[in-house]
């Protein structure tokens, strides 16, 4: 029985996405309603989806022969960002306020985890929505992907440390001059005095006024990133680890397993994407001309990869190897036979 | 002019590309190749996943710098520590350096200012390229940054100018603006784009070549184009599994080294996939690669 979330993690690279929109194909194919929520799929899986139509809309819903319906939507920085701003600025005046501010540009881009939280979010509203039967997460390429997962607690904490508290204070007074840090006396004064001549005051209070804009989103947000945490590590919720190929990625591998248990999330089964096929032959390469030793050499290698991470692992989480195919499978024909395979593993 | 000539003046090399395409691989193919012609190189790496030091088989940093073999020396870089270093030498007085590391402003600025954790990084390479590294290495010729995938690869180039417009007084921003010259100079500073000839990497790739020439109106000294499956002649008639893997996966190549050429007509190194685990050798085999493809290009 498949959880009605999974979320897809693993490092750069290894084809989180295309497995996400292929678990998800395959759920439709079964008859459950089913989103996928993807970070940065390629042109030709944005076809395959068509969440490139209508970038205005969340949610789009994939045409696909199949006896349940496929939903996609498309996380992207910018445009959540802007979402939030239109969702929570009070009036126009606001919206305008938060839109001109010199930092709106450069942080709507990178601001620390609202990407993240954004996504958290939207699933907290799609599962409390009870629309779909399955929901897909894709993950963004992070530099370490648990990031991600760490998001919400993370504003949390932020927003619990005092520092939000800090930067909301009314810290300039009405001729918008710096109100010293009274309390913490000549010390408070050189820690000022430090950051004016570091950063310049006028920083400080760009960015106090930034956060002071988006205040209406903090309203009740403790409360909700809790329950994406709490509803994150229940049973509906499971992981799906994709892993690269060959033996060096075992390592990175075994170190996301320990990591998300650890953090006590529910992680479902590894996936090792792109392995290459056994093949009869010496796995020596004559020279770099030499295809099919090469081919055997890698076959070796991804093989050996496999068997030490089932040995590692033992039986604590089901092992599924997809293996290369000629091409990356970007219809939804393909995707849904990918997922089925996945399935079908996972059975076995 | 000829582009090892160039690489070899060079005081910054950015490395950068999609995740898993084997950037950190040839950086150090790079800081190899570059230590074999004359020049002290030092190689910094960002990644918590530190694994430099096993493709140069060496122990790991842990923060300092490593001499790996001669002239090619590497180091493990925390961006906020860095931060935290320029408070502390800033400030001098212990009591008032704990207040401000303590401060959640600090924290909060460190964390939300965009562009300052990759402008630290890069100060760092300029103050050891201007001669005032510690006694191991007090002057590198050269620093080769393996830069994180982040998934918009121009965003590590842009922070020092984005520092520069946002903090327009005091250190900080000097500092920002004294980068950001560094990294506008042509002669002192240099991008190597890497890629797999996959459909993903390339279109990251040509994003990135088109955002370097509209934002900062440059190009790449090189781009790599890394994990090639070797060519397969038409008339190879075995039919089996693996050979029909190959010739497919051949033939993606091709189409995306083409897909490549019509954006890129710079140097470009082909490298192929090899039959050699991750170390010392495969680092010196794509070394050797890169260097006579640039040469000849
Ligand atoms: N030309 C090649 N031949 C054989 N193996 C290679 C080649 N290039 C890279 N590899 C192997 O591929 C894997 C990925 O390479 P590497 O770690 O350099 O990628 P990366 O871009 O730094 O990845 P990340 O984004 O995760 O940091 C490594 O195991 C490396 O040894
Ligand atoms: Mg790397």
């Amino acid at each position: 029985m498949s959880a009605p979330l999974t979320i897809v993690v693993g490092s750069g690279g290894v084809g989180k996405t295309t497995l996400a929109a292929a678990i998800a194909a395959d759920e439709a194919r079964r008859g459950n309603d089913t989103l996928v929520m993807t970070f940065d799929p390629s042109l030709r899986l944005k076809d395959a989806l068509g969440v490139d139509v209508d970038p205005e809309s969340n949610e789009i819903r994939v045409p696909m022969d199949a006896p349940g319906e496929l939903w996609a939507s498309l996380l992207d920085a910018r445009r959540t960002f802007d979402t939030l701003v239109d969702r929570y600025a009070p009036d126009d005046t606001a919206r305008q306020r938060i839109l001109t501010n010199r930092f709106y540009d450069h942080l709507s881009g990178s601001l620390a985890g609202v990407l993240e939280y954004m996504a958290s979010e939207r699933l907290f509203e799609v599962a409390s929505f009870g629309k779909y039967q399955r929901v897909i997460l894709d993950t963004p390429p992070t530099r370490q992907a648990l990031d991600f997962l760490g998001a919400p607690e993370r504003i949390v904490s932020f927003l619990e440390s005092g520092a939000l508290r800090i930067a909301l204070k009314p810290w300039f007074d009405a001729n918008g001059n710096f109100k010293a840090m009274a309390r913490l006396g000549v010390l408070g004064r050189n820690v000022e005095a430090f950051f004016d001549r570091m950063v310049g005051m006028e920083l400080l209070r760009d960015m106090a006024e930034f956060f002071q804009a988006f205040t209406p989103l903090y309203d009740g947000f403790v409360e909700r990133a809790l329950e994406v945490q709490k509803m994150l590590r229940s049973d509906a919720t499971s992981f799906t680890l994709v892993s690269g190929p060959g033996e060096q990625r075992v390592a990175d591998t075994l170190f996301f397993a320990r990591k998300l248990s650890e953090a006590g999330y529910r992680l479902g089964p590894i996936v090792v994407n792109r392995v290459h096929p056994k093949v009869d032959a010496a796995p020596e390469v004559v020279n770099l001309a030499d295809g099919r030793g090469l081919l055997a050499w890698l076959g070796r290698r991804d093989h050996q990869g496999v068997a030490q991470l089932r040995d590692l692992l033992g039986d604590s989480h089901p092992l599924v190897v997809v293996p290369l195919r000629p091409d990356e499978p970007t219809n939804l024909e393909s995707l849904a036979e990918l997922g089925a395979l996945l399935r079908e593993q996972l059975k076995g | 002019m000829d582009v090892l000539r160039r690489l070899e003046g060079l005081e910054l090399i950015v490395v950068t590309g999609k995740g898993g395409v084997g950037k950190s691989v040839v950086t150090a193919s790079l800081g190899r190749l570059l230590a074999a012609r004359g020049r002290k190189v030092l190689l910094f790496e960002v990644d918590p996943r530190e694994n430099l030091h096993q493709l140069l088989d060496t122990q790991p940093s842990g923060g300092e710098i490593i001499n790996a073999s001669p002239r090619l020396y590497l180091q493990h870089i925390e961006p906020r520590e860095l931060i935290d270093d320029l408070v502390r030498e800033k400030l001098k007085v212990n009591l008032l350096v704990n207040r401000v590391l303590a401060s959640p402003v600090h924290r909060h600025f460190t964390e939300g200012a965009p562009g300052l954790k990759e402008s630290a990084v890069f100060g760092r390479a300029l103050r050891m390229v201007e001669g005032h590294g510690p006694s191991i290495l007090r002057r590198p010729d050269v620093v080769i940054l393996d830069a994180p995938a982040t998934g918009h690869g121009v965003s590590w180039l842009a922070a020092p100018q984005l520092v520069a417009d946002v903090v327009r007084s005091g250190p900080i921003g000097h500092m920002a603006e004294v980068i950001s010259a560094f990294l506008g100079d042509r002669s002192r500073f240099g991008v190597v784009v890497v890629t797999t000839a996959e459909e993903m990497p390339v279109e990251e790739s040509l994003e990135l070549i088109a955002a370097l020439d509209g934002r900062f109106g440059r190009e790449p000294e090189a781009v790599i184009a890394n994990a090639l499956y070797p060519a397969i002649d038409a008339a190879e008639a075995e039919d089996d599994p693996a050979t029909a893997l190959w010739r497919d996966r051949r033939a993606i190549n091709v189409t995306q080294l083409e897909r490549l050429a019509t954006a890129w007509t710079g140097p470009l190194a082909e490298v192929p996939l090899m039959a050699i685990d991750p170390g010392p050798a495969l680092v010196g085999a794509i070394a050797r690669r890169i260097e006579a493809q640039l040469r000849s290009s």
